[in-house]
């Protein structure tokens, strides 16, 4: 018969159907199994054991075990972070151990508008831990550290004077005080002896960051960048700040949200709209409407918003016309205003300094002091170069050179750095040609404030 | 047919390994199929909502109906009153648009007064009415999955 | 019991009118099932025991066709969720692994089927040489069989761009980017390819569009003919001497003096005189059974290997941070490695000539010694060409696939790369 000569073959079928089925088997288990499902069991136990009335109980009893997501088309983002978190939004599971706590509310970022991980970051599409909280292989964005969460401020909002995120204000005004634009370009200003800074939060974790500050030699061996002395406080803020940009350009409603009304943004509204023709401010200005500087103290934050909106309303006769400001600029304004009494603020303005004093501006705004030191006092390493292996102090260059000859420097940059040894690389720091971003007029307040330099009365030496 | 041999002279072993194999390779393509089903259902839609969130109460002026584009509905607010109508006619599914008070269809002609019932044309029921409650965090929060009647409001 | 209620079924009104000859019982049965039945009429009643022997043919062909099969089936599936677009291809390929049901098997499935078919279909084309299989007269079978195997690299090239994860981005330039390096139509190609300069939407749709449609109707057909003509040339390669006696009787050479059924005409179906009816067993069970059980087995490897490794995604698409080094998929790397030396000789010459000789092969070899046998005696010259230039060929490929490391440099494959240090 010819089944005898198949019929050495059916254990073969045996064995390989009950593998298939097996396989099948497993496949569908490994797939079912998700460990999600577990946290949502968990709560909705929760939810029954809290329940106070039988409607209550019903409501928990009936929850579907299903994935949760938060759909941020805008964004291209999908946060299914609230499948295993799923009480983020209710603030009775205050101080529950994760995935079920509470999450204290912005009032100005709900869940459904902002999700979880632009600010946070992770991986929102995934539905287990380790890819969720991304520190796994092939995914760019893992978690952000607690203590950095205000990078993610920066992401949408002015890092400069952002009371809700003081730790990157901080960092913002290391970053302009310290000088780094003297190398580093930031959204289009700075020099380009080391690499653009628009993207470096996206590209780099916090830990090379950190270490980077500390001796960057460590993580980029070729690399010029002097050692920097922070504390350990000022690393964090630093990091932070770095953190927050990140290049990504948010869409739509979000990138609405850039313009935060901030004192900073009202001081600029405050230029730009000519308000000094009017009023006067530190002695400056017209003499038409009062003077401002302690407007701040005689008038309340919502006397003034009103007065924006419409003067009438509040000094009837002011000849003061209805500008027609936005309610976002009408609080920048106010916000502008009230901060007076903060220095920082009040001086920003450039129209009340003198040439010296807008030198001094200019002189951290391009980051000169990144390689000069503050105040232009050197000390900056700068191996092997002639001038003691360090970039030169500026105290005397009003002995060396005319005003002229120093705004050509400025201008044509000094690309080669004479060497102390002809043998070893060429000095890693060199003065960037600032000709295409420093103006005319920028320039001859820098040159005035170096002039400055020279502390008073050594001339009498000579 | 060999009388000591069941079945077309397969041994009785040989009967036992067959009817095994198929046995599991027909597990197997059971599962297969069941899990296919399983595969093509969604698990997830990329659609908005049944329950979202409308904002703040505050957004919406008193005495203003005002539509949501995404999700279809109108949201009605009278003195401290809230609620919500569909925007679906429940005739053949069109987008209907306000009309004075009311609501007209401009598909097939439906009309509907402001309470959502029907006055002319093919519609055969009156449009939904869904229920708003306040969430845990002051925002509207409307049930697209829980139609009540139009007299029931929310007192804000 | 199941054979039972098979048997009650297929003797019923509905079962007769699907089945029309039931589970055949008699010789006659057991041809008339084969000949009647739409999935198994393209296989003959009877075939050589020759055919059978696993050791013979290793049913290559047949896992290529198993595993086009389980693609088809896969890639339908996937086509359910995917988008071809850059702004969601990626997302799509997460969703599927973390809330499609089944959907990380399903792709796995797809992306490890789809290599084991690369490889089935190499070694099978490997197989075929080696048992002198493409002579005369399954020539063009050979020449269609050169096709199926740029078909399918084809499909797998196309399908490597879809997750558009970092992995398929800089693979898709890097493919393509040698597909460039061709004299005069070269850069054409490339730009007709990707429908633009770069990689980028525009690719991505194309890709789609090769990828689920043309390709696959391409291969799906080609594989028909392939199939038809080994039954048309005689079914598959036998030893010398036990092929059928009648080679051919081409159109219009018909003996006058004798009348013959159409049927005849057809080359190779002429009755058979003569032969030794002990050299055939019937298809069913014989040839059948073994297709099931091989289909079995390929379903089980494929499986086994989709339940237990996840097909690779990495980052998304990047344009402005490669990885080092870029590499295409690895059967493209021995032609990476070759373009390495010299971009013309490697990315042009050799190719087009190899291909060019499979192409010829059968028509330049025209000896019909040696068939039906491996590694037959008479064919010792053409089986160490053969031999050299696929050793140089795999060589080539595992040099491209393990060791060359960041800058296309030479490394160790057991040893962690050195630490790239990046320019910026």
């Amino acid at each position: 018969m010819h089944g005898t000569s198949v019929g050495k073959f059916y254990a073969w079928f045996t064995a390989l159907g009950l593998l298939v089925g097996v396989l099948v088997g497993l496949g569908y288990y490994r797939d079912e199994y998700r460990p999600w499902k577990d946290y949502q069991r968990r709560f909705i136990r929760e939810e029954i054991r809290r329940a106070s009335t039988p409607d209550q109980r019903l409501l928990a009893q009936s929850t579907p075990v299903q994935v949760r997501q938060i759909l941020l088309p805008e964004l291209n983002r999908v946060d299914r972070c609230t499948t295993c978190h799923l009480a983020v939004e209710d603030p009775s599971y205050g101080g529950y151990p994760q995935p079920l706590a509470y999450h204290p509310l912005h009032d100005q970022h709900p869940f459904d508008k902002f999700g979880c991980t632009v600010c946070h970051r992770g991986q929102g599409r995934a539905t287990n831990i380790e890819d969720a909280h991304g520190h796994v292989p092939h995914w760019d964005e893992p978690m952000l550290p607690q203590k950095y969460i205000q990078a993610s401020c920066g992401q949408c909002h002015e890092a400069s004077d952002n009371p809700a995120a003081p730790e990157l204000a901080r960092g913002s005004e290391l970053f302009e005080t310290v000088g780094c634009r003297g190398c580093h370009k930031l959204a289009g200003v700075g020099g380009n002896i080391g690499p653009e800074l628009d993207r470096v939060g996206a590209r780099r974790s916090p830990d090379w960051l950190r270490q980077h500050f500390i001796t960057p030699a460590a993580v980029t061996p070729d690399s010029g960048m002097p050692p920097q002395k922070f504390t350990d406080t000022d690393i964090d803020a630093i990091v932070l700040f770095m953190l927050s940009q990140t290049g990504a350009e948010l869409p739509g409603f979000y990138a609405s949200m850039k313009v935060i009304p901030s004192a900073s943004e009202g001081r600029r509204l405050f230029q730009q709209k000519g308000c000094l023709g009017c009023h006067s401010m530190g002695g400056q200005g017209g003499k038409v409407g009062p003077a401002l500087d302690d407007v701040g103290l005689r008038r309340t934050p919502e006397w003034m918003m009103q007065h924006f909106r419409d003067p009438q309303t509040v000094s009837p006769g002011s000849v003061m016309p209805r500008f027609g400001f936005t309610e976002a600029e009408a609080r920048a304004l106010t916000d502008f205003l009230v901060h007076l009494r903060d220095q920082k603020v009040g001086l920003g303005i450039l129209g009340l300094m003198g040439p010296v004093d807008r030198g001094r501006g200019i002189f951290s705004k391009y980051g000169c002091a990144g390689c000069h030191g503050p105040e232009g006092k050197g000390g900056v390493p700068n191996a092997n170069a002639k001038t003691a292996q360090q970039v030169p102090a500026l105290t005397y260059v009003a002995d060396g050179y005319t005003k002229a000859e120093l705004k050509g420097i400025i201008f044509k940059g000094q690309r080669e750095i004479l060497p102390l040894d002809p043998h070893r690389p060429a000095p890693p720091l060199y003065m960037p040609a600032w000709g295409s971003t420093i103006k005319d007029a920028e320039a001859d307040d820098l040159v005035a404030y170096l002039f400055s330099l020279k502390p008073k009365g050594e001339d009498l030496g000579f | 047919m060999n009388g000591t041999l069941p079945d077309n002279g397969v041994s009785r072993r040989g009967f036992f390994q067959l009817t095994l194999g198929w046995l599991a390779a027909s597990f197997a393509a059971v599962a297969t199929a069941v899990a296919t089903v399983r595969f093509l259902e969604p698990n997830v839609v990329f659609e908005p909502g049944q329950r979202f969130k409308a904002g703040k109460p505050d957004d919406y002026p008193d005495g203003s109906i005002t539509f949501l584009e995404a999700e279809r509905v109108f949201l009605v607010r009278r003195g401290n009153s809230f609620r919500c109508v569909s925007a679906v006619c429940t005739h053949l599914g069109c987008t209907v648009n306000r009309a004075g008070r009311g609501y007209h269809c401009p598909c097939h002609g439906s009309a509907f007064n402001e309470e959502g019932s029907v006055e002319s044309g093919p519609a055969p029921r009156g449009l939904a009415w869904f229920l708003v409650t306040l969430s845990k965090d002051n925002r509207l929060l409307i049930d697209k999955a829980q139609s009540v009647n139009s007299d029931k409001y929310l007192i804000v | 019991m199941p054979k039972r209620i098979w048997l009650w079924f297929a003797h019923t009104r509905v079962g007769r009118s699907v089945f029309r000859v039931g589970l055949p019982q008699s010789n006659l049965e057991r041809s008339q099932a084969m000949v009647s039945s739409f999935l198994l009429h393209v296989q003959p009643a009877k075939v050589s025991r020759h055919a059978l022997r696993a050791s013979y043919t290793l049913g290559l062909g047949l896992i290529s066709l198993y595993l086009f099969l389980i693609l088809t089936v896969t890639g339908v599936l996937l086509m359910f969720y995917y988008v071809p677009s850059t702004e969601q291809a990626y997302g799509r390929m997460k969703d599927l692994q973390y809330v499609v049901s089944a959907g990380l098997v399903v792709r796995n499935m797809h992306r490890w089927a789809a290599h084991l078919m690369v490889l089935s279909v190499a070694l099978h084309m490997c197989r075929v040489f080696y048992t002198g299989a493409y002579k005369r007269p399954r020539e063009f079978n050979w020449v269609l069989g050169v096709g199926l195997f740029l078909t399918t690299l084809g499909l797998s090239f196309t399908g490597y761009l879809l997750p558009w994860d970092q992995l398929a981005f800089w693979a898709i330039t890097v493919g393509t980017s040698i597909a460039g390096y061709a004299p005069l139509i070269g850069p054409k190609v490339q730009f007709l390819l990707l429908g633009g300069n770069v990689v980028g939407q525009e690719a991505l749709t194309r890709f789609y569009a090769l990828h689920v449609i043309v390709l696959p109707a391409i291969a799906g057909l080609m594989i028909a003919v392939h199939l038809w003509r080994v039954r048309k040339d005689g079914g598959l390669s036998r030893p010398d001497g036990t092929e059928d006696t009648v080679q051919s009787i081409a159109l219009g050479q018909l003996p006058t003096n004798k009348s013959y059924g159409l049927m005849e005409l057809a080359r190779g179906t002429t009755p058979q005189v003569g032969k030794d009816p002990d050299d055939e067993v019937f298809s069913w069970p014989h040839l059948i059974f073994r297709e099931l059980l091989l289909f079995l087995l390929v379903v089980a490897v494929v499986l086994f290997l989709a339940v237990f490794w996840n097909a690779p995604l990495e980052e998304v698409a990047n344009a402005v941070h490669p990885p080092n080094p870029a590499k295409a998929p690895w059967y493209f790397l021995g032609l990476q490695e070759l373009v390495s030396y010299s971009a013309f000789w490697g990315g042009v010459v050799v190719p087009s000539l190899l291909v060019t000789a499979l192409l010829l092969l059968p028509y330049m070899d025209r000896r019909v010694q040696g068939v039906g046998r491996w590694f037959a005696r008479e064919r010792t010259i053409a089986n160490v060409i053969f031999s050299v230039c696929l050793v140089v060929a795999v060589a080539l490929t595992i040099i491209g696939t393990a060791f060359r490391g960041p800058n296309w440099s030479w490394v160790v494959p057991w040893r962690p790369p050195p630490a790239i240090t990046e320019g910026r």
